[in-house]
């Protein structure tokens, strides 16, 4: 059903890590392993639900991804830039202390997703345009164990879909000059995985966490490969065709602590850690006797620093500043167009407003891409691969605005 | 407060909507090519099929928007380059080329294509829309005339409607001549070019080459007369010399600079080198004693003219026929033997390695041509005929000429500053394999149904396809960049077309 009215993230950093968990977190940076203020912890650190300060919270909010990848090779005078739709990832947490000590919590969310379109282009035998779209759904128990201390559990349910096209090679087309292509359609799948976290708060105004979410492997086992500008001494053998692909949601440690130099001065330092490394390649199996196709992947694992600030101007309004540096997972000679990831300087400003059981907040996040010069290897055009490459760019600006609804 | 509040998510609002795009450090633009120290504003190419961008066994639509003169002036029109013309093809509707006289008699045949039902190249069974009275006078900056040899840039009459039957005009030319009374070489240099290219010559050895040496190497006849030649000669490299000369001061004179290219080697084409010398299977020792049997008589009189001191030992050697079990040599006519006639004895043997078979020949060997005679089969018991045949002696010729040309452009290129685009070298290297700049590598194979993806020439073996011309061009912006210290962007062979492979035709 979510997936009906959401369509997720667009590249602009870090892999197809889409990073906007929460409004008021993202004002900061994103930097929410140890800030527990409403139900986004349901999200960053379930463990911090036992520390909020409501019996109830609820909330949910959306983002609007506005990404553009630039790319250029003088070698040919490629120039050409995405034209990525708008993507909106959203959120619903909802956290309930239901003893002093047992609460739970509920998290759906879109941690992953990408949206990329390349129009008429050089490298459409590797990318026309692709899709991917993952939620999770994540139950929580978090339990007290002391006053300082809290840990929490929760189960992943994710589901995910890819949709993919790409030309069968640079120079096939039909009778009339149109290039043959290939659709893929995941279909919707489902996969689990797991969260564990820890809060702990030794003194009033510091706190840290950690948390760590699994990987999950996304198991297209019924995907569907359609064909298209299929010339006709091809028309038997390129049918569509059933196929099963593995896509990795990798794992992501986080270690984090908040604290308050000032009264009304909140900081938070955060560090991400994610297991890109188990996208090694992305291989499509046919089960129609074509061959299948194998991409190379070899990502690395990344780091995210993180750190932002909240100042608390009265007891309604909240301004929220951060910045954050975003490695991308892409390793030397393997920078894929469908994913450009760069790796980035992220500015975020956020601006929260409360009322009595009501808050709104806002987020600004500017991605701003380091330029980065780099190339693939593509197989399938006869023994040698050729490369494909260039130098890349990009930036996004993602507004968000989120509402929280909690009880005391 | 509340003024700061609006002001704020005001600010928010409206940066949301400024999508301000990333730029790059260096952006191509103004300066990222430049023409050095050649000017680009008006190029003319010169030349033959090649500058035309004829492939698959004609000139058609696809093929020449595809020529490597208009890939190369695209590419200069980010250096100062100007428009660029190319002679009229639009009506060949179907994209298949050929030619029609008054819409009735085909006097050029369609394109070549694949037909996947039988897996074989064939012309497209379509007729040729092009007409030949339709003329659409020039001149073109693409003056590529397909079949030209050198000394027909120069010639008067080439362009002339009334020569066409008389064979002394190109059906291509007539159809683009600003005048029918001028030659290939005015209607160049009346664009008063800044640039040129000059790929010429190839006709003047490879029309011998590719019918099998039927015709004459004007070399050995001492015929410096060009008007007395057929389509099939060698030219004398004397009216080779005169005529490129000419040619170049032609293009020269007013200071414009440009690039030549030379003359590749026949053994890079694969119409030489497709077909096997040995393509003769026995596959039982009574077969091989039958058709050694059928020769007996003939390696008989053979020892009878080396015993009378007729033909030498080697040359017995290499005439006696003798098939086994296995792949065999092709039986074929060579017109350089001894004539033994008067003995009885044709002038036959079995092809060696050192021989080429055309391409056409294909067709030809292994055929009974007089179905109540089935024992009589082209290649085994009736020799091949002169025309699908490169003798050794005749690769000689070829290869003599092919040098003496190559070396004359290179010294008439040295004397007025012109670099040299060695195509020669360029096609040796497709031989062994290709690797081009993104490292897709092509090479010089004929299609073999699995191929397409490392293909360079087309179905005719001789021409590139339209991939091929891509890294042609390529290989022209290679030297213009080093000789006029240019800078211009490279195209990528595999986005351009090879042939159609059709279901059925």
């Amino acid at each position: 059903m979510v997936l009906v009215f959401l369509s997720f993230g667009s590249i602009y950093a870090g892999g197809y890590r889409v990073a906007l968990q929460g409004q008021r977190m993202l004002g900061m940076a994103h930097a929410g392993l140890s800030v527990f203020e409403n139900a986004e912890t349901a999200f960053f650190n379930p463990a911090g639900i036992s520390f909020l300060d409501k019996r109830l919270s609820v909330s949910f909010g959306v983002s609007g991804i506005m990404s553009h990848v630039k790319f250029q090779n003088a070698q040919y005078n490629w120039s050409y830039q995405t034209d990525n739709p708008i993507g909106t990832p959203a959120y619903l947490y909802v956290t309930y202390q239901s003893t002093d000590n047992l609460s739970l919590g509920l998290a759906i969310y879109t941690p992953f997703g990408s949206s990329t379109v390349w129009n008429q282009w050089a490298g459409s035998d590797i990318v026309n345009d692709i899709s991917m779209k993952v939620f999770y759904i994540q139950p929580s128990l978090s339990y007290k164990i002391s006053d300082m201390l809290s840990v929490s559990a929760s189960l992943i349910m994710a589901y995910g879909s890819v949709s993919y096209n790409k030309d069968i090679n640079r120079y096939l087309t039909d009778e009339d000059g149109n290039k043959t292509n290939a659709q893929i359609e995941s279909g919707v799948t489902g996969s689990a995985g797991y969260d564990l976290s820890l809060a702990f708060r030794p003194a009033k105004d510091v706190t840290f966490g950690i948390n760590y979410r699994s990987k999950v492997i996304i198991d297209a086992r019924y995907g569907k490969a359609e064909f298209n500008n299929v010339p006709a001494f091809l028309s038997q053998k390129l049918r569509t065709a059933g196929f099963s692909a593995e896509l990795p949601m990798p794992a992501e440690l986080g270690v984090g602590m908040s604290f308050k130099p000032l009264k009304n001065l909140l900081v938070a330092v955060d560090y991400n850690y994610t297991y890109w490394s188990i996208y090694k390649e992305l291989r499509i199996n046919f089960k129609n006797g074509l061959p299948p196709s194998v991409a190379d992947k070899s990502y690395k694992n990344t780091s995210t620093i993180r750190i932002g600030a909240e100042y608390q101007v009265n007891n309604k309004i909240f301004v929220r500043g951060g910045y954050y540096y975003d490695q991308s997972p892409l390793t030397a000679g393997h920078f894929s167009p469908e994913t450009p990831s760069l790796d980035s300087n992220n500015y975020t400003f956020g601006l929260g407003y409360q009322m009595k059981k009501w808050a709104v907040d806002l987020s600004l996040l500017y991605v701003d891409g380091i330029e980065r010069t780099d190339y693939t290897l593509v197989r399938g055009e006869g023994p040698t691969a050729h490369m494909f490459g260039g130098t890349y760019v990009n930036n996004a600006i993602i507004p968000g605005i989120g509402f929280t609804y909690s009880i005391k | 407060m509340k003024k700061i509040l609006y002001l704020l998510t005001g600010l928010f609002i409206a940066s949301s909507f400024v999508a301000c795009e990333p730029e790059f450090s260096n952006p191509i633009g103004e300066g990222t090519y430049t023409s050095g120290s050649a000017d680009f504003s008006k190029y003319v190419a010169v030349g033959n099929s090649l500058t035309a961008g004829y492939t698959n066994g004609t000139l058609y639509k696809t093929g020449q928007e595809n020529s490597f003169p208009a890939i190369l002036s695209q590419q200069m029109s980010l250096a100062g380059g100007g428009a660029f013309t190319q002679p009229y093809l639009e009506d060949d509707v179907n994209d298949i080329g050929g030619m029609v006289m008054s819409g009735a008699t085909i006097i050029l045949p369609p394109k070549l294509i694949i037909n996947a039902s039988v897996g074989t190249p064939e012309r497209i069974n379509k007729v040729p829309t092009i007409e030949l009275t339709d003329i659409h006078p020039g001149p073109y900056n693409n003056m590529g005339v397909p079949g030209a040899k050198v000394y027909h840039l120069l010639a008067h009459g080439y362009g002339d409607i009334n020569n066409v039957l008389l064979g002394t005009a190109n059906p291509y030319f007539v159809r683009m001549a600003s005048a029918p009374n001028k030659a290939v070489i005015e209607d160049a240099v009346a664009q008063n070019p800044t640039f040129f290219t000059l790929w010429i010559g190839a006709n003047d050895v490879l029309g011998y080459a590719t019918s099998g040496g039927i015709g004459v190497d004007q070399n050995e006849a001492n015929n410096l007369d060009p008007s007395t030649y057929t389509p099939d000669d060698i030219t004398h490299i004397n009216v080779f010399g005169a005529a490129y000369s000419q040619i170049v001061n032609a293009l020269t004179a007013n200071g414009a600079k440009g690039v030549v290219a030379n003359i590749p080697d026949v053994s890079s084409l694969p119409y030489f080198t497709t077909i096997p010398y040995n393509p003769i299977p026995v596959t039982s020792q009574a077969q091989a004693d039958a058709l050694n049997a059928a020769y007996a008589n003939y390696n008989g009189g053979l020892q009878l003219a080396l015993s009378n001191g007729l033909i030498d030992q080697d040359e017995a050697n290499a005439r006696t026929i003798h098939f086994e079990v296995g792949a065999n040599a092709v039986v074929m006519e060579d017109e350089y033997l001894t004539d033994l006639t008067a003995l009885g004895l044709p002038s036959i043997r079995q092809a060696t390695a050192e021989d080429l078979i055309v391409l056409p020949a294909k067709s030809v060997i292994g055929v009974a041509p007089d179905p109540n005679h089935p024992e009589l089969v082209n290649g085994v018991t009736i020799p091949l005929i002169d025309r699908w045949v490169l003798s050794k002696y005749e690769i000689t010729q070829v290869r003599t000429a092919t040098a003496g040309f190559n070396q004359m452009i290179s010294n008439i290129a040295a004397s007025k500053g012109l670099p040299v685009a060695d195509m020669a070298a360029l096609m040796e290297q497709m031989k062994q394999g290709l690797v081009v700049e993104d490292g897709s590598m092509y090479t010089a194979d004929y299609f073999n149904g699995t191929n397409l993806d490392n293909l360079v020439f087309g179905l005719d073996g001789v021409h590139p396809t339209n991939r091929g011309y891509a890294i042609i061009a390529n290989k022209f912006i290679d030297v213009i960049e080093k000789a006029y210290s240019a800078k211009l962007p490279k195209v990528v062979p595999a986005q351009y077309p090879t042939f159609d492979i059709l279901p059925s035709n």
